[in-house]
This record gives structure tokens, C-alpha cells and sequence, in this order.
């Protein structure tokens, strides 16, 4: 059985305010929040890369897991945004943890990346050891700038989480994990070479709802879990009004939902995993409660995860 | 209830601005709905015509006013 040993996340010190972008974008402020909940946004420094933001996350995941790094057996890092096509932030995050000799990687896939990897590490973490996922974003640098476009202005944010899957005793068994694409509406979020994000909001928000909430269903069902026997459910932060859709849909309770998109908007693939280095940290994972993970992004794709605080 | 009538009543249940009587106009341009209306408006019209929108058609173009809704539907089998 695998199981999180440890979590961990950075978020930079840089705070774009509804404030500022509805100074930029002529709306309200209070506007900015009916559409998507959010607040505020994290944003890297000008000399910040996303290799910082994932070393960062990768050094607090190894402190909380009590792990160095040279007890590692292999590196995902998962990423939508790296700073350049290869070698890549896995590369970068490996030498800067002296972590040598392992095989470390990256997984393009937006917003799902983070639990991509997490179904790799699942695989990955018997034969090779314990396999960190480190998932960091710099969406603001991937927004149109000329014209700035306020649908995507608005949304995004930047910042980093991990976690240290490993086989055996860890506070966190992993119980099931399903992953799925399909790609007929691909083209409906998408970032192509030296562009800036496209997102057919529309056909994201649709999909976004039927595919989650169908996921999650079957998730708990083949698990013989009713809604109110999960403890907490760690959903890809993408939008508040996304998230109160799914927890209106999936009849969950909003103190059964961590929420911090409000604060951080959408950072893609590390949104979950900051909630979760989050929610560990405020003491949140109880013994016996059931986790439940799901995220929604580019591809299009999706996936579940039931975790269990042992 | 012919078709239309049925697509209209189910749309000024979710409706944020006065549905256009032309029925090529778009209803997410003229504000009448938005991406989350649109969630509610499909499942509506899957309950309302007993038809289920499978994922490959799951498209807004396909839902963008009265008539591309109405021709869908028909595609449907709905009537």
C-alpha cells in the first residue's frame, strides 16, 4: 500500500488585490468576486522562477516527511508552466536537492498534473523508493499582456505544493486513484509555444461539472462510501463558484470542502496540494477520516483520489 | 407544447436577462445566461425532453440560441 509521508507548499510573497485588477480592468471588485470567489492572488517576483516555487514546496514536503532528500527514489515535478521545454523543473529541482541518480521528470498537463503524478508516484514509489511530487505554476506568466483579458486576469494565481509518496506506514494511505482523458474539446484550454492561455470558459465550466461530479460518484460508490462518511474533499481549486457547484451537485457539506481559492486563485496543477500541505498543517486530517482528492484541467482531464489519515 | 415553448419555459427558469425573440441570438451575448446557467439549463432540458446530452456533444455552440437548441434537440428525437 502507498501512502503520503509528507506535504509541503510556497506561495510568493507577491499579493495581486481584486483591488488592482478592477482599477486595470474598469469593473468593481465585488464584481470579480460573484464570478469566481477570488480575492486575492499570489505572484512570483520578476527574478522568481517556477523552479523556486518548486524548491521551495519540495524542501517543506521532505521537512514535514521527516525525509532528506538523499532518501529519495525518484522526482515528478508537474507543471504547466516551466521555464523552459528540457531540461526541466524536475532537472532543476533534482540538482538544487543534490538528489542525484534518480530518475526525475516533468508531467505537462495543467491543472491535473499534481494528481497525475501522484497516480505515477503511487506506481513508481515500490521499485524505485520515495517518489516526491512537486507541482509549481507561474500562471500570471502565461496570461495575454497585450490586451490583458480580464476572464483569465482574474483567475489566476501562482505557487508551489508537494507531497512524498511512499510504501508502508505514512499519515496519509492512499486507498484508490482513478485517472481519465478525453481530448474531443482539447482545444477548449489550451497554451501553445511562446502564446499566452486560451480557455474556452464555457466548455470548461460545463465539463468541468459532468465529469467531477460523475468521478466522484463512482469514486465513493466503488469504495462503499456515502458523501457524509468523507471527512474532507480536497478539490482542484479552480473557481469558488466551481467549487459550490460540485458541493451542491455532490450534496457536501461546506465544512467538508477546504476552500483557498479565495486567497490564492487558481494556481493549476499545485492547487490541491497546497490545500492539502494546508489542511495537514492546520491539523485538519484527523485519524480515520477519508480523504477525497479530484481535479479537472486541460487535456481535457481528470481524476480522483481517496486518501485515509492512518 | 410545441418544442420552442418547451425550450422557452425551461430557459426563463435559469433566464438573467429577457430572452431574445430572435432566435438566432446568442444567448450568453445578450446576457440571458452564463457558464454555470448553462450547466443547470442543460441538465433542465435533458430532464424536461427526456434526452440525455452525451460528453461528445456536451458543447456550447450547440446550446447558443433558440434555434441551434431547438435543432439539437430535434436531433435528439425530442419533439
Amino acid at each position: 500500500m502507498s501512502a503520503l509521508a509528507g506535504f509541503g507548499h510556497f506561495l510568493p510573497d507577491g499579493v495581486l488585490t481584486n483591488q488592482t485588477l478592477a482599477a486595470e480592468f474598469n469593473v468593481d471588485p465585488e464584481w470579480i468576486v460573484s464570478v469566481c470567489g477570488i480575492r486575492t492572488r499570489r505572484i512570483v517576483a520578476a527574478e522568481e522562477t517556477v523552479c523556486d516555487l518548486a524548491e521551495r514546496a519540495a524542501l517543506a514536503c521532505l521537512h514535514d516527511a521527516a525525509v532528506t532528500a538523499d532518501g529519495l527514489g525518484a522526482i515528478i515535478a508537474c507543471t504547466g508552466t516551466p521555464h523552459r521545454l528540457f531540461p526541466g523543473v524536475s532537472a532543476e529541482v533534482q540538482k538544487r536537492l543534490h538528489a542525484g541518480g534518480i530518475p526525475a521528470f516533468d508531467l505537462h498537463l495543467a491543472s491535473t498534473s499534481g494528481l497525475f503524478g501522484l497516480a505515477l508516484a503511487d506506481q513508481m514509489c515500490e521499485p524505485w523508493g520515495p517518489t516526491l511530487v512537486v507541482a509549481a505554476e507561474t500562471m500570471t506568466r502565461v496570461l495575454a499582456q497585450g490586451p490583458r483579458v480580464k476572464e483569465t486576469a482574474i483567475l489566476f494565481g501562482d505557487g508551489a505544493g508537494a507531497c512524498l509518496v511512499t510504501r508502508g506506514d505514512a499519515p496519509l494511505a492512499i486507498r484508490d486513484i482513478r485517472i481519465s482523458s478525453d481530448a474531443t474539446f482539447s482545444e477548449a484550454l489550451r497554451l501553445g509555444f511562446g502564446s499566452t492561455l486560451e480557455m474556452d470558459g464555457r466548455t470548461i465550466i460545463l465539463h468541468a461539472v459532468r465529469k467531477l461530479v460523475r468521478a466522484v460518484a463512482e469514486l465513493l460508490e466503488r469504495n462503499s462510501l456515502r458523501v457524509n462518511q468523507v471527512g474532507l474533499f480536497l478539490f482542484h481549486q479552480a473557481n469558488l463558484r466551481l467549487l459550490e457547484r460540485l458541493m451542491r451537485e455532490l450534496k457536501i457539506d461546506r465544512s467538508q470542502c477546504f476552500i483557498n481559492v479565495d486567497k490564492y486563485g487558481n494556481t493549476s496543477s499545485a492547487s490541491w496540494l497546497i490545500a492539502a500541505s494546508e489542511a495537514r498543517a492546520a491539523g485538519l486530517l484527523r485519524p480515520g477520516m477519508k480523504v477525497v482528492v479530484a481535479a479537472f484541467g486541460a487535456g481535457l482531464s481528470w481524476g480522483t483520489a481517496l486518501l485515509e489519515v492512518v | 407544447m410545441a418544442l420552442d415553448d418547451r425550450v422557452l419555459e425551461a430557459l426563463a427558469r435559469v433566464a438573467k436577462a429577457p430572452i431574445p425573440t430572435d432566435r438566432e441570438a446568442s444567448l450568453f451575448d445578450t446576457g440571458v445566461i452564463d457558464s454555470f446557467d448553462l450547466v443547470d439549463f442543460v441538465a433542465d432540458l435533458e430532464k424536461e425532453f427526456q434526452v440525455k446530452v452525451p460528453d461528445n456533444d456536451l458543447h456550447p455552440s450547440k446550446f447558443e440560441s433558440l434555434a441551434k437548441i431547438a435543432a439539437y434537440l430535434s436531433s435528439q428525437g425530442a419533439s
